[in-house]
């Protein structure tokens, strides 16, 4: 249990009277690539923000990173969350900062690092995301697949030990896609750093985790290896990544259109 | 039966959300009077000038058209009222600077802003928030009120009071065009300032900082409740200006009150 | 090079605001223009009657409350060195008969109802429900903004006659507990020294406001772009602009009324 980087146990979330989580358990080993999928508005986001502290669980344990996130105030989160990246679903870019100001921000908010070393930095991973020459520009200029790098960015600027990517390549098309994919593959091979992704592109998604959990009306319903999801011994699996629209899956169609 | 149980569940939950809601309000509150305390080194450099700017130089025209027209009606009426009745319009101007001093300057500039600078501060922040900006913030060990309020905070604090005067000296001022081209009313006898005792100024003081105070408080509450994508942002807005010139208005009520009752009266 | 720059500044929002102005002007006319011949659809019109009344009652009743208490606690200093306790209600019901009550009253129900038709109308429009009215061939001026003006005037001359009378009672209940005036007093007050007129020109007033703010509220609701940051963007604007048109109505309202 100490070596996993996510530890969660037994957690329930409700918003108002609709359960989202009915007690899943999760565990992301140190070092391994987790991909998380499951059906639209199954709780996936609600997962990675529980993860973060973002949002407090109604009855469970979460412990990320050796820290127990659960019952803290907002401050006492903040050295934790530091050590994790995010992208968020929609970027979350802040709009009133360029580029370069965005991706400089965890360094600077973490303080510790001279003015010349964040800016060298943020130069380098800027351009490692294939953004060099858009440092000054504002993120409303920027096209979805743009904001996404910065985005990416910005997660990983600070060698996170943890980075969670909530749909990184949702709205992309499949070049770029394959593109993004190859970016997070080179850095987590680099910084060997834990990595949750979801997604619902099962197929880009299976190439750059180890493991697959499927998340299905409140529970983890199936967890395997990324590389033989198409064949899982789970028929609700097989039908969501196969597409299917005939089998057991109930809200897949309702998701789907 | 059922109906009635559902309409008590209703009230119920309704109190409920409501005395949520005022805790919730309580901690923004208390979260930037500390954040006043921490040491600002996470806040963006020159935010403080930007927000003054936002704040103040931007409402100013909006402040001295609003007041300024005010200011006409005000007297014009006033004056109307005493042609009827005695014909003596020696004391509009003293009694008129005394009232807009202690009260209408500061407060109908504290509607004006809740309404200007309260609605402002909602949707950027609103925005930011179902935009997730807030979490990315909070992701990086920020703390959003820290942030975003304390320096909205300061700088309404100053430019309210700033307006505040602003405001009451176009008031006058126009009240005083208006009664001498109306109603013939000589400007020496209107700008009369004898009537005025340090504790008209120091009343004036205290409404504006109050409301100064109030406004970017509950904007910034509004802001960071915000769920949803843009009715979010809507109804923050909203919530906001409704809330802001309540506020005003209810602080206006018991600071007169209290004014009043410690002077025995004599105001 | 300071001064340039100033009167750029300057001509640049000269010109926003005329544009803005001419907007709402025109839209003005698209709405006077549906109105012949007055086919309005019944049901959104009941529909906003009641959402908007309904909404704004609890504001408008306490704001008018603590309006008319605020008349009498400022005019409590003038009554206690005169001593005349039977002008206390002559001069807290004049200033809220014809300015406190109608402005207070009117600059409420704009950020109630005003800014939140706003912000309705701007979601429609951004998540592109305008357009999609457009296409089954329904007019958006005449479907949503015709019904919502009517509401939103009549509404408001409604709320002002509530809240007028709120608000006298408000200014009894401060003048019996802080000045220690009785009701009796107070009534006898306002009967002997307010006049009808006095009350139909708040009345008056509170359909011009009622127009502004409903003018100004759709207009900016329907001209947002660019998703939840322009519909705040628009919700602003709008509240701004009808704080603006009340006090230059009241100026000229009251100016003309006199001549």
């Amino acid at each position: 249990m100490s070596d996993a980087a996510i530890h969660i146990h037994g957690v329930h979330k409700s918003y108002g009277r609709r359960e989202v989580l009915a007690g899943i358990s999760l565990d992301v080993p140190a070092g391994s690539r987790l991909g998380l999928i499951g059906p639209a508005a199954s709780g996936k986001s609600v997962i990675a923000k529980l993860a973060c502290g973002l949002e407090q669980p109604d009855k469970g344990e979460i412990i990320v990173l050796g820290e127990d996130m659960v019952g803290k105030r907002e401050v006492q989160l903040g050295p934790v969350r530091r050590r994790i990246g995010m992208l968020f679903q929609n970027y979350a870019l802040f709009d009133f900062l360029t580029v370069e100001r965005n991706v400089a921000f965890p360094l600077e908010q973490r303080g510790g690092m001279a003015a010349d070393e964040i800016k060298a930095k943020v130069t380098e991973r800027i351009k490692s995301v294939g953004l060099a020459g858009s440092e000054q520009k504002l993120t409303a200029e920027l096209s979805g697949g743009m904001k996404k790098r910065v985005g990416i960015a910005r997660a990983t600027v600070a060698d996170a030990e943890l980075v969670i990517y909530d749909e990184p390549t949702a709205g992309l098309d499949p070049v770029t896609t394959q593109k993004i994919y190859d970016l997070l593959t080179a850095d987590q091979v680099r910084t060997k750093a834990t990595v949750l992704a979801i997604s619902s592109d099962v197929v880009a998604l299976a190439q750059f985790v180890d493991e697959i959990a499927f998340l299905y009306q409140g529970h983890i319903i199936y967890r395997g290896p990324a590389a033989t999801i198409a064949d899982a011994p789970d028929p609700l699996v097989r039908q969501f990544v196969r597409g299917e629209l005939e089998g057991p899956l109930e809200d897949v169609r309702k998701a789907q259109t | 039966m059922k109906f009635l149980r559902t309409r008590i569940e209703r009230l119920g939950s309704g109190v409920l959300e409501t005395g949520r809601a005022a805790v919730e309000l309580w901690m923004v509150y208390v979260g930037t009077v500390a954040g006043l305390f921490r040491r600002g080194k996470n806040r963006p450099r020159g935010e403080l000038a930007r927000q003054m700017h936002a704040i103040g130089n931007k409402s100013l025209v909006f402040i001295i058209v609003t007041l300024g027209f005010i200011g006409m009606v005000m007297t014009y009426e006033a004056c109307m009222q005493l042609s009827r009745i005695t014909g003596d319009y020696s004391q509009v101007g003293s009694q008129f600077l005394r009232l807009i001093i202690s009260d209408f300057g500061p407060t109908l500039a504290g509607l004006m802003l809740a309404t200007r600078v309260g609605a402002g501060i909602a949707a950027e922040i609103g925005s930011m928030k179902v935009t997730e900006q807030i979490d990315a913030l909070r992701m990086s060990g920020v703390l959003p009120i820290d942030y975003l309020i304390v320096p909205r905070f300061i700088a309404s604090l100053v430019m309210t009071l700033m307006l505040s005067v602003i405001g009451a000296t176009v008031m006058y001022t126009a009240g005083g065009l208006t009664a001498q081209y109306s109603f013939g009313v000589n400007p020496n006898l209107y700008f009369d300032i004898s009537q005025i005792r340090p504790r008209h100024v120091i009343l004036m003081v205290i409404k504006a900082l109050s409301y100064g105070a109030a406004i970017p408080v509950v904007a910034g509450f509004c802001g960071l409740r915000a769920r949803g994508s843009s009715e979010g942002v809507g109804w923050a807005t909203t919530a906001a200006v409704i809330g802001g010139s309540f506020a005003v208005i209810i602080l206006d009520f018991l600071i007169s009150a209290a004014a009043l009752f410690l002077t025995g009266g004599d105001l | 090079m300071i001064g340039g720059k100033f009167i750029e500044g300057v001509g640049a929002s000269t010109l926003r605001v005329a544009q803005e102005v001419g907007g709402i002007v025109v839209l003005t006319g698209q709405v006077l223009r549906a109105l012949f011949p007055p086919r309005i659809d019944r049901r959104e019109l009941f529909k906003n009657l009641y959402k908007m009344g309904n909404r704004s009652v609890p504001i408008v009743v306490l704001t008018a409350f603590f309006a008319g208490g605020l008349m009498t606690l400022q005019a409590g200093p003038f009554v206690k060195k005169l001593g005349a306790t039977s002008l206390a209600g002559w001069g807290a019901g004049y200033a809220v008969l014809r300015e406190i009550g109608p402005i207070l009253i009117g600059l409420m129900f704009s950020g109630r109802v005003g800014a939140n038709n706003t912000a309705e109308l701007a979601t429609m429009t951004v998540t592109e429900q305008l357009d999609g009215l457009r296409s089954l061939a329904i007019d958006p001026i005449r479907f949503l903004v015709v019904p919502r003006v009517i509401a939103m005037i009549v509404m408001l001359v409604a709320l002002t006659i509530l809240g007028d009378f709120v608000a006298l009672v408000g200014s009894s209940v401060v003048a019996k507990a802080m000045l220690d005036i009785d009701f009796s007093t107070m009534y006898y007050s306002f009967v002997d020294n307010l006049t009808p007129a006095d009350f139909l020109h708040g009345i008056y007033k509170s359909i011009a406001f009622g127009a502004a703010i409903a003018f100004s509220s759709c207009y900016f609701g329907v001209t947002v772009r660019g998703g939840a940051v322009g519909v705040g963007k628009a919700v602003n604007a709008a509240v701004v602009a009808a704080a603006v048109s009340i006090m230059l109505l009241d100026f000229f309202l009251t100016y003309l009324s006199s001549h």
